[in-house]
């Protein structure tokens, strides 16, 4: 962990290239409201001794350009922090904007083979709270830290022109207040602030959890128990966080300290100079305001350390999420795809894991454009794996798969799902409206292709049904229509999407006979002119729709025979 | 959107009534503190005096610089003091506001949590309360320093220099009304970019879900821009927001610096011509910052109590959502431990507004047999389930469970009687075992293997890399559709002393071998239980004592399975639609 940190950082700093001018500009402006915050005390500390010696001795004094500097640097210090809090929130929210819309991008190739194994609660954790997180990195550590150590060095030449000794202590003690303090606080809250973003997570996992699946909950008495387990890991948070917060306060509090040492020091040594004549009595004064003030813009460091281990964790996860390899990769921009689409499993051979048995195991199987075949088999059989391999989501251990006489590993992804519509067992519906989620499959198509597809699907009965049409919202997941319903959507969707292939998973699962073989007439009409390749392990009606049958056993074909004869075989055992 | 904020800004004020105690001592805290900061600046003024005008050694001023050394640490720790009593104090009442949240989520019921997105729930519960949470703990706290310090150092100043006080005086109040100006048209600017966070929130959490499906579509890019537009439009109102915001800090900050600026030139000209002495000048430029520093503090503060407010508005509005299923006050009576006879009369339910899911339902499921219910898709057979189950409350006309009304019986002992295989069932975070289990705690080994073994479950398992320890994802990750369901029929079955057995589809996805190695587990079980099987395949429904066909919520024909296949009914055309 200790080691992966800085490649962390130095990545972070990379994906953040656009955004760099906005974060240059506000840690300029930051740095500009600092410097006239320290030079409006140390000039204002100046001027009013000078003006007291002046007035006690009567001696003349030009006190116009103090004067004047003195209200300049107050204008300019509000300025400059209204342009600091603007131009330094505008970086952040665009970087992080940035960084989310990256992240997603880079996950999208890793569905679903390599993010199966985590749960989707834990994929949004990462993708908005750790990115939030992030926003750490920048605003509490890298602008303050990059203010403090360029006032520091500012300060120390000021003071080291007016008194060297006093520049010393003054090195010293924002050594300790901007670099000791803020290490030793970043150790000691190391635990806590790595722990936090962890627990946040699995919070949310368990809230995840107890929403949908709350029914269940009530039905099992289990409530009260899932409740208490979430409410001791969010008790366990708190004391963490509260842990923290002390952390900071102490962090705070020494950084004051350090401050008021400091002071005392310079005090002491310049006490000593203006008696021996090496100073001058107001420069004694300006000296140790500028002490003060100094420090004002050192102290945040301390408090915005004890998170930095949450922020580079963060950044951590992000980052391991981002380069898990895709299972494929994808060929060059440009490649096409091949006009036919025939399609050929050639001794293929797939399993989803070491440990796991052959899902395919030797598939030999050709489709002709235009062929319509049903798979049929137990479950378990691989009669899913085929599709899988089909879309190019797993890849082949063995064995090819081949597109249009190409094997699909060589082929562009989306190209060649465009060319597949698919109907599965499991196809989410999205909370956008009716149509925005029929236009998923096809953005351009016009109302008259909407409108066919819907009516093929028996959906318009269902439409006319709708208060507000096709602008009705399905809630998440389609919550907000039934099972039925949701299946001929999904039919519809895949109609519209008018690919020369369609697979049909398990179409009528879910759905009464009778609904069921109208669906069987509406797609044999649907896939006229298409290949056709159902999978399900419902013999009812099989005949209205496909000309053969491929029984699957163990990840292997058993047979292939035509459709009536199959099916003859069958209703004879 | 605004007439809705007096609540919201009355809901924190009620909440915040809990803190009165904590934040008095932090506030006192606090003003001890303030006190502290007046001797440093006394002490400072002394020496530096001393310095600029006697010209004095340091061994002169030993005493005042010890002071200063000691006041140092105890200044501080006053500080952290005050700091540590509010924030616990503010974390204990958020702690108890979330467990409140989340019980009003849950009372929602299952009919109105569906309805809600889980991303945008999470969102209210955790952000929101985070949101609350920082006002409890900074701007509150804050809000009492800014209150407390000023009249304290302005105590002060006006003694050693009136006209300095006097400028203190005039320009505090000035900051404010200002920010109170300015924070107007920034509320309003909060709510929306809070209600888009929520958006924000949810449509990632959709996307990340159905990336499978965008995947298949070819429409994951496309949803990649859509994502952008929401985080652009997040970003947009974010800065609308901070801009307002940083506009009235910026007020704060130009009447706090010139104030400063007009004290120290009006302190120099008046030392010049010698109506002050040097240490009231320099102990009132030292406090000057210090009297404006929990006012500036305050205005950074800003944001916090607007996005409290936001947040409180959407907790509310979750407060205020009706509850489902409140149970009524005579709801005690226990049910039998025997297999129940169960009877609709008249039943019916309508959710939210929308068109009745049952009406006028009559049927009876004896005890010790299968009762099943067939029907399009939409017909109201999930929803009789729901019913029973209690989800789908108040229904009306009555529902007799052994000639006593349900909602007369205790919910929770009555749930205790169930088993239920949901149609989706949810794969809960952890392993196999842990899945199961939440059906039934105390469920022994030997009894996980029973369950395991009558559900198919067990060829799963051996498949599994842990078996039993397997951990599980949402949707089940690795797991087949078929498995998925052994899975939640295992969970059903691990409840082994429940009599009545509810099972939405519970042969989906199976295949015919599985299917009726199901059928015949669920023929044994109705010897000692009532068993309801929602059924979309007839062929299931053949060994079923009594079938009840609904359409459209309603009875359309009943009886033994064989009678209404030889009557001409719906069922008789079902059947045959599915042999065709």
């Amino acid at each position: 962990m200790r080691r992966a940190l800085p490649p962390v950082l130095s990545r972070l700093w990379a994906l953040m290239r656009p955004y760099r001018g906005w974060m240059a500009g506000g840690a300029a402006l930051a740095l500009l409201a600092a410097l006239a915050a320290i030079g409006l005390m140390a000039v204002s500390g100046w001027f009013i001794a000078v003006m007291a010696l002046a007035g006690a001795s009567g001696a003349a004094i030009n006190y116009f350009t103090p004067a004047a500097a003195i209200r300049a640097f107050a204008i300019l210090r509000s300025g400059a922090r209204y342009g600091e809090r603007v131009v330094t929130h505008e970086a952040t929210l665009r970087a992080l904007a940035g960084l989310r819309g990256w992240l997603f991008r880079r996950l999208i190739p890793l569905a679903p083979a390599r993010l199966s194994a985590l749960r989707s609660g834990e994929l949004f954790a990462r993708l908005r709270a750790d990115i939030d997180v992030l926003e750490h990195f920048y605003l509490a550590v890298l602008v303050p830290a990059s203010v403090a150590l360029l006032s520091i060095a500012t300060a120390l030449v000021l003071t080291a022109i007016a008194l060297p000794a006093a520049a010393l202590a003054l090195l010293l003690g924002t050594l300790l207040a901007a670099v000791v303090l803020p290490l030793w606080i970043e150790r000691r809250a190391a635990r806590d602030s790595q722990q936090t973003v962890l627990d946040a997570a699995a919070l949310r996992g368990l809230l995840l959890d107890a929403l949908r699946g709350h029914s269940e909950l009530l039905a099992w008495g289990g409530v009260a128990a899932h409740n208490a387990r979430l409410e001791s890991l969010a008790a366990r948070l708190d004391v963490r966080r509260t842990r923290l917060d002390q952390l900071q306060a102490v962090g705070g509090a020494l950084a004051g300290l350090f401050a008021q040492l400091t002071l005392l020091a310079v005090l002491v040594l310049g006490l000593a100079a203006v008696h021996g004549g090496a100073l001058a009595p107001p420069e004694l004064v300006m000296l140790a305001l500028l002490t003060l003030a100094l420090f004002e813009a050192i102290t945040p460091l301390a408090e915005a350390l004890a998170q930095w281990r949450a922020t580079t964790l963060a950044g951590q996860r992000v980052f391991d999420l981002a380069d898990t390899p895709p299972v494929f990769i994808e060929p060059a921009p440009g490649t096409s795809l091949p006009q036919r689409c025939d399609i050929e499993f050639d001794n293929a051979r797939l399993r989803y894991a070491p440990h796991l048995p052959w899902a395919l195991d030797g598939v030999d199987l050709v489709l002709a454009a235009g062929a319509r075949v049903a798979v049929v088999g137990a479950s378990g059989a691989g009669k899913s794996s085929l599709l899988a391999a089909l879309l190019k989501f797993y890849p082949l251990q063995q064995g090819r798969v081949l597109f249009g006489g190409e094997p699909v590993a060589g082929l562009p992804g989306d190209e060649l799902r465009r060319r597949i519509a698919v109907i599965a067992q499991q196809t989410t519906l999205f909370d956008l409206s009716l149509l925005d989620n029929l236009l998923l499959a096809a953005p351009d198509a016009s109302a008259g292709q909407i409108e066919r597809a819907v009516s093929l699907a028996q959906l318009e009965a269902f439409v006319a049904s709708l208060p507000q049409g096709y602008d009705t919202v399905l809630g998440e997941g389609g919550a907000r229509v039934s099972g039925g319903e949701a299946r001929r959507i999904v039919i519809a969707r895949a109609l519209l999407q008018d690919a020369p292939v369609l697979v049909l998973d398990e179409p009528t699962e879910g759905l009464d006979a009778r609904t069921a073989r109208d669906l069987y007439t509406a797609l044999d009409a649907a896939g006229r002119g298409r290949t056709l390749l159902l999978i399900t392990h419902r013999l009812s009606g099989l005949e209205r729709l496909v000309d053969e049958v491929v029984v699957m056993e163990a990840g292997r074909i058993r047979t292939r025979t035509p459709a009536r004869e199959y099916l003859a075989g069958e209703r004879r055992r | 959107m605004r007439r809705g904020d007096p609540s919201a800004g009355e809901w924190l004020r009620r909440q915040a009534r809990q803190l009165r105690a904590p934040l008095a001592r932090s506030g006192l805290l606090t003003v001890l503190q303030a006190l502290a900061l007046v001797a440093q600046a006394w002490l400072l003024s002394a020496i530096l005096t001393a310095a600029v005008i006697a010209h004095a050694p340091l061994a002169r001023l030993w005493p005042q610089w010890l002071a200063l050394l000691v006041l140092a640490p105890l200044r501080l720790g006053l500080g952290m003091g005050a700091r540590r009593t509010a924030f616990r104090a503010a974390q204990r009442l958020g702690a108890s506001l979330r467990a409140g949240v989340l019980r009003g989520a849950q009372a929602l019921g299952p009919y109105g949590l569906r309805a809600q997105a889980s991303g945008d729930l999470i969102t209210r519960v955790v952000d929101g309360i985070d949101a609350v949470l920082a006002y409890f703990a900074r701007y509150l706290p804050q809000a009492a320093a800014a209150a407390l310090v000023p009249p304290v150092l302005g105590a002060f100043v006006f003694p050693a220099d009136w006209l300095s006080g006097l400028i203190l005086l005039l320009t505090a109040p000035l900051i404010p009304l200002f920010m109170m100006l300015v924070g107007k048209a920034a509320a309003q600017a909060s709510e929306r970019r809070y209600g888009q966070l929520r958006r924000l929130g949810a449509a990632f959490i959709e996307a990340l879900g159905g990336l499978v499906t965008l995947r298949q579509l070819g429409a994951a890019a496309d949803f990649a821009e859509r994502l952008d537009g929401e985080s652009e439009e997040y970003r947009a109102l974010t800065m609308q927001v901070l801009r307002v915001a940083f506009l009235s800090a910026l007020v704060l900050e130009f009447f706090a610096t010139v104030s400063i600026a007009v004290v120290a030139v009006l302190i120099g000209f008046r030392l010049l011509w010698g109506e002050l002495a040097l240490r009231a000048g320099l102990f009132v430029l030292l406090l000057a910052p210090e009297f404006y520093l929990p006012l500036r503090a305050l205005g950074g503060l800003r944001h916090t109590r607007m996005d409290a407010l936001a947040a409180a508005q959407e907790l509310l509005a979750l407060e205020a959502t009706p509850l489902e299923a409140a149970a009524p006050p005579h709801a005690a009576r226990v049910p039998r431990e025997a297999a129940p006879q169960i009877r609709f009369e008249r039943v019916g339910y309508a959710h939210g507004g929308r068109a009745a899911a049952l009406s006028e339902c009559s049927f009876t499921a004896a005890a010790r047999a299968v009762t099943a219910l067939v029907g399009a898709s939409g017909a109201g057979k999930t929803t009789l389930l729901s019913v029973l189950l209690g989800f789908a409350a108040p229904y009306t006309g009555h529902v007799w469970i052994d000639g006593v009304e349900l909602c007369e019986l205790d919910v929770a002992q009555w749930r205790a009687r169930i088993a239920w295989v949901p149609q989706q069932g949810h794969v809960f975070e952890g392993s196999v075992r842990d899945n199961l289990l939440l059906a039934a705690p105390g469920a022994d080994a030997a009894a996980l293997r029973r369950a395991a073994e009558r559900s198919g479950l067990s060829a799963v398992l051996e498949r599994l890399p842990h078996g039993w320890e397997t951990p599980l994802g949402e949707r089940g990750l690795g797991l087949s559709g078929g498995e998925l369901q052994r899975l939640a029929l295992a969970r059903a079955l691990l409840r082994e002393q429940a009599r009545v057995w509810l099972l939405d589809e519970p042969t989906a996805h199976l295949d015919s071998a599985a299917a009726q190695a199901v059928e015949a587990v669920i023929r044994a079980a109705a010897e000692t239980r009532t068993v309801l099987l929602v059924a979309h395949r007839l062929s299931a429904v053949r060994a079923a004592d009594r079938v009840v066909v609904l359409g459209a919520g309603r009875v359309i024909e009943q009886g033994p399975p064989l009678e209404l296949a030889g009557a001409r009914g719906v069922y008789a055309e079902l059947l045959q639609a599915e042999q065709s």
